[in-house]
């Protein structure tokens, strides 16, 4: 079997992110079954593997060239599919890098729109409000729903964090409401940003299911 | 498990065991099946070589699934053609699980082919692919 690689060695990922894909990973293996690896998979970004028997665990490959914000959006998308129950015994789930290429298209736009519910905690299911970072952050939804908007709003939270830093905050604000604010928003800003369909209404994606 | 075919499957296996010795092969499904298929050479030499349609090592489709999974790794480490992996592993499942079984293990892979890059991103779907049937 290939080695499994459980530190994905993306230089210059923040911490947050990093933090927050493990923590959602940790949910996906504990609530869902989803053990997940990492490799080199070339012109795919993700394979959601089901098994004969419902109940048993599901084997998610990952990319390793994936972004932690890409991954985090990944990990909602891959729910939502689950969620749908398009993970059916013996179906591999595709998420490709290029056109879609299969007449499962329909599934991947379902699984787009439940996402999007999902990760501002406005699907029916109020138990996963807390569990997505859009969920407490769903002030910056107008905001990042535009392309200029997720830049400019993007620039602005690193800058904040950069000041945060140079002037010493961490010391008085860290564990505070401002310090976990700024943690969420700029999370959730990058993976909007690296998954623009989280935000807008009719967004398309580059992936197809097996 | 009886043989379907078992000149087939021993053509099969042949193929997909590329250019390694049997003991080799012995040893790799082994590992790669995390001991949960464990032929013994002899049992191996006499299929591979079409003598036998019985093989009492594998009793259970789920043993025949994870040599299906095993074999056509193996074809990826020899660097068969994709052509050759898949027809080959194809082959071997319905000679061990009969047509209908193998139909729909290998329906799967029969829709996600088109959309894995080359030989490596395959190698990666078979390895998960076999994971999920390793006993627990």
């Amino acid at each position: 079997m290939a080695t499994e690689v459980t530190a994905v060695p993306v230089l210059a990922e923040s911490n947050t992110l990093r933090s927050e894909e493990e923590r959602l990973r940790g949910m996906l293996e504990e609530r869902l079954g989803i053990h997940t690896r990492f490799t080199s998979l070339p012109g795919t970004r993700a394979l959601l593997v089901s098994p004969i028997a419902a109940g048993g665990s599901k084997g998610l490959v990952v990319d390793r060239s994936v972004s932690a914000a890409e991954r985090i959006s990944l990990y909602v998308h891959l729910v939502a599919h689950i969620a749908l129950k398009h993970d059916l015994p013996l179906i591999t789930i595709v998420e490709s890098r290029g056109d879609v290429t299969s007449g499962d298209e329909n599934n991947h736009r379902a699984a787009d729109r439940l996402a999007r519910a999902m990760w501002w905690g406005t699907s029916a299911r109020a138990d996963g409000r807390e569990l997505w970072p859009g969920g407490r952050s769903r002030v910056l939804r107008p905001l990042l729903a535009s392309r200029p908007g997720r830049l400019g709003l993007r620039l602005l939270l690193l800058v904040l964090r950069r000041l945060y830093y140079a002037a010493r905050a961490r010391r008085l604000l860290e564990d505070t409401v401002v310090a976990r604010s700024l943690r969420d928003a700029l999370c959730v800003t990058a993976v909007v940003c690296a998954a623009p369909e989280l935000a807008a209404a009719h967004a398309g994606r580059d992936h197809s299911t097996a | 498990m009886r043989l379907q075919d078992r000149e087939r499957v021993s053509r099969a296996i042949r193929t997909l065991r590329g250019d390694r010795s049997l003991d080799s092969l012995v040893d790799r499904i082994y590992e790669i099946t995390e001991g949960s298929v464990s032929l013994d050479r002899a049992t191996l030499q006499r299929v591979a070589t079409g003598q036998t349609r019985v093989t009492r090592a594998i009793d259970s489709p789920e043993d025949c699934v994870r040599l299906y999974f095993a074999l056509m790794i193996i074809g990826c480490e020899e660097e068969l053609t994709l052509a050759e992996i898949v027809g080959e592993g194809r082959t071997m499942l319905a000679g061990f699980v009969g047509e209908p079984l193998a139909t729909l293990v290998f329906a799967d892979l029969r829709r996600t082919l088109p959309k894995l890059a080359d030989l490596r991103t395959l190698r990666e779907y078979l390895e998960e692919g076999l994971r999920v049937w390793l006993p627990k």
